[in-house]
């Protein structure tokens, strides 16, 4: 039966028509990715349109491929220029662009790429064995968990997506609000239509989030006359040839630092709202603490490259891994991919790779396959990004505002479509300049009618809330919540207030009352080490006679 | 305006978003089946924003933002002088694009996708651009190739049927 499927899928992946959409994607994906404020998200974004008169598994196949494409394409413009792509190849020019500085852009583009390859490769073996395992996990979880999954999902959004938290909350509720408007999923019912029939039917997903996204973001992009004119970039790079066997010897001396960041990435992509932007900064600093030279990062190191691109391509897997196995977003992009799936009424869930199993492999072999294609493409991409480059931004903002409408449009035939993405592109707009994040409302707005429906299956099935509290995965994910709800603060005063010494100890103990609850051998075990741990941190807090940490 | 005065109205704009938002939820029907009825989520929500947006209306005044507001003012594109004036020239390209998009869809039932976004680009390129005469003939080009080249991948390509307008009808 597995196997089976696995070669159903192999084939609907490697047909022709599959793989020249796939081929699209990732160069799609690789040029948007290497142009400074055309975000990933916004690449996928812009291609769910094009998506909707394929099959699932070619929609989610190019889509996959943009995603992929666009994580390696950051370090193009990164090293060459000096100026990321995307944020999650940030910490890649620390030492990408010295090493190009020092003449060795052949290499240094070459451990961008092949450790892009590797860490994405590393993070779907990971995907393939752990998914199912997730989703076996997930098949535990009644609607009291579920409901405090998205619950969790929303505040570590909110707590890690904006300076301010509480921007961050107010954003992650006015998603939740508006995905409260139109029919209720429930009852059926009308709700917040203020008397008119337009508002009868639910506001539908992809207008409200091309709206907020790529609306707010290409109006960012051009607000000062300028910026809008210059053109995208003004560098004097040239095109140059990729040394592959100088960088993958390079790479696999250190293949702990590959692994070790791969691994990061594909933690960091399991929790929502933590993506490449994130994980790229903490491979690197990981790499730099456990480097045998630590005093050459900054300067061209080779391990200074190979942490945040292994790192950054492996987060894509992670974020999979939420949404195959538990049908939560982990990011806006694995969002839109669920929007897609929900367009084609597929519903992602604990038992979606159990019910959809061809689907299910087929984004497993496309996300393989991705990279593959991601490494034959670079090279070509290269000279088409030193040309799209040259183009003034006013330009992409202009056709792409249109190309929002159209792809809106396409969703329905519903003109209506577009009048919901002028006024979220207003709303975006407005919140994006007043410091609010956008990704809470988004993933609010994803997560709103999970949310609703499972607390009405909760009270439907039992009038008792102290379930939410009693059950142990419910109580689990209500702990993480509030002790992520929590962490700006402690980020905010560690070393500087004696509270913060109790912050993580107090976190391990609460965590591991649910996991004792849960029975079996395994889980109260890893309970126990959490309480082994947590009291290890104490005592040796108090041995230092409560002294602050240095930061 | 200030940022602190500005994130006081904006918390107060939120509050009355969550009032009318709240008085509007009497008007959701209340049915007899179903456990929960169709208002206790959304006035949950509203509840827990109404208290999010209190909570940021006392850091507000507390002067929370004032950092934000530092960068908000050393921004590209931020206003250079204090008035209203400035203030609206620094967002003069928001305006422009808001305001073509909106023309775009009040005269979509007459020029139909194409034309109409043959023309939305065109304007859009010349107004956030340049309104040089050696550019017209570029922007032209470049908005026929582009939204010819989408009309025609969506109407032949993707099968979908775009808003033709009243001038020109492929029927």
């Amino acid at each position: 039966m597995g196997f089976e499927t696995l070669i159903g899928a192999f084939g609907e992946v490697f047909a022709p028509g599959n793989l020249i959409l796939m081929f699209v994607g990732v160069t799609a994906g690789l040029i948007a990715g290497s142009i400074p404020g055309f975000t990933i998200t916004m690449a996928v974004v812009l291609t769910l349109p094009f998506t909707f008169g394929l099959s699932p598994v070619e929609g989610l196949s190019t889509m996959i491929g943009v995603f992929v494409g666009g994580l390696s394409g950051g370090l193009m413009s990164g090293m060459l220029t000096g100026i990321p792509g995307t944020p999650s190849s940030v910490a890649t020019v620390f030492d990408g662009f010295p090493l190009v500085r020092k003449g060795r852009p052949g290499l240094a583009l070459g451990l961008g790429v092949w450790s892009s390859f590797l860490g994405g490769i590393i993070s779907a073996v990971i995907l393939v064995m752990l998914a199912p395992q997730l989703a076996r996990i997930g098949l535990e979880f009644g609607p009291w968990d579920f409901f405090s999954l998205v619950l969790f999902a929303l505040t570590i959004t909110a707590s890690l997506s904006g300076e301010n938290l509480t921007k961050g909350i107010i954003a992650g509720l006015l998603g939740l609000t508006i995905a409260t408007i139109g029919s209720d999923e429930v009852n059926g019912v009308a709700r917040f239509n203020f008397g008119t029939d337009i508002l009868q039917n639910e506001l539908k997903f992809l207008p409200v989030l091309v709206g907020l996204f790529a609306f707010s973001q290409l109006l960012s992009d051009v607000r000062s006359r300028d910026k809008a004119r210059r053109p995208l970039m003004e560098s004097s790079a040239k095109a140059v040839r990729v040394e592959h066997f100088a960088a993958v010897k390079i790479i696999l001396r250190h293949w702990i630092n590959l692994v070790r960041s791969a691994c990061i990435g594909v933690f960091t992509g399991i929790l929502p709202a933590a993506g490449g932007s994130i994980s790229n900064i903490l491979a690197y600093d990981q790499a730099k603490k456990a480097s045998k030279a630590p005093e050459e990062f900054g300067k061209g190191s080779p391990e200074g490259i190979i942490a945040p691109e292994a790192s950054n391509n492996a987060t894509a897997g992670g974020a999979l891994i939420t949404m195959m196995a538990l049908g939560i977003p982990g990011d806006i992009v694995t969002a839109v991919m669920l929007g897609a799936l929900l367009i084609h009424n597929v519903q992602p869930s604990p038992t979606f790779i159990t019910d959809n199993p061809q689907l299910a492999y087929g984004i497993f072999v496309a996300f393989f396959l991705a990279h593959f294609i991601m490494i034959v493409m670079q090279a070509f991409c290269l000279r088409a990004f030193l040309m799209i480059v040259r183009m003034p931004m006013y330009f992409l903002a202009s056709v792409i505002l249109l190309y929002c409408a159209i792809g809106v449009f396409a969703l329905d035939n519903s003109v209506f479509n577009i009048w919901v993405l002028f006024v979220f592109g207003i709303l975006g707009y407005i919140m994006k300049t007043l410091g609010f994040p956008l990704a809470p409302i988004i993933l609010g707005v994803v997560l709103g009618h999970i949310a609703e429906v499972n607390l009405s299956r909760a009270v439907g099935t039992s009038d008792d809330l102290t379930l939410f509290l009693t059950r142990p995965w419910s109580l689990f994910f209500l702990i993480v919540a509030l002790f992520s709800a929590a962490f700006p603060w402690y980020q905010r005063n560690v070393g500087k207030k004696q509270w913060t010494l109790f912050y993580v100890p107090l976190a391990s103990l609460a965590l591991s009352l649910p996991l004792i609850m849960m029975g079996g051998v395994v889980r109260p075990a890893i309970g126990c080490l959490l309480i082994a741990y947590a009291l290890y941190k104490l005592y040796r807090r108090h041995q230092s006679g409560w002294a602050l940490e240095e930061r | 305006m200030t940022r602190v005065n500005r994130d006081v109205v904006v918390a107060l704009v939120l509050l009355l978003f969550c009032g009318v938002f709240f008085w509007e939820s009497f008007n959701i029907r209340l049915t007899d089946f179903g456990q929960m009825n169709s208002a206790v989520w959304p006035r949950a929500v509203l509840a827990a924003l109404t208290l999010a947006s209190l909570i940021y209306l006392a850091q507000a005044l507390r002067g929370d933002f004032r950092r934000e507001a530092e960068d908000a003012e050393s921004a590209e594109g931020a206003p250079k002088e204090p008035g209203l004036i400035a203030w609206l020239a620094s967002y003069r390209n928001a305006f422009y694009c808001y305001g073509l998009f909106l023309l775009f869809l009040l005269t979509l039932p007459f020029f139909g996708m194409l034309i109409g976004g043959i023309l939305f680009v065109f304007c859009a390129l010349t107004l956030l651009g340049s309104m040089e005469l050696r550019l017209v003939p570029i922007h032209a080009a470049v908005a026929a190739g582009t939204v010819g080249a989408m009309w025609a991948i969506f109407t032949f390509g993707l099968r979908v049927f775009l808003p033709e307008g009243v001038l020109i009808s492929f029927n």
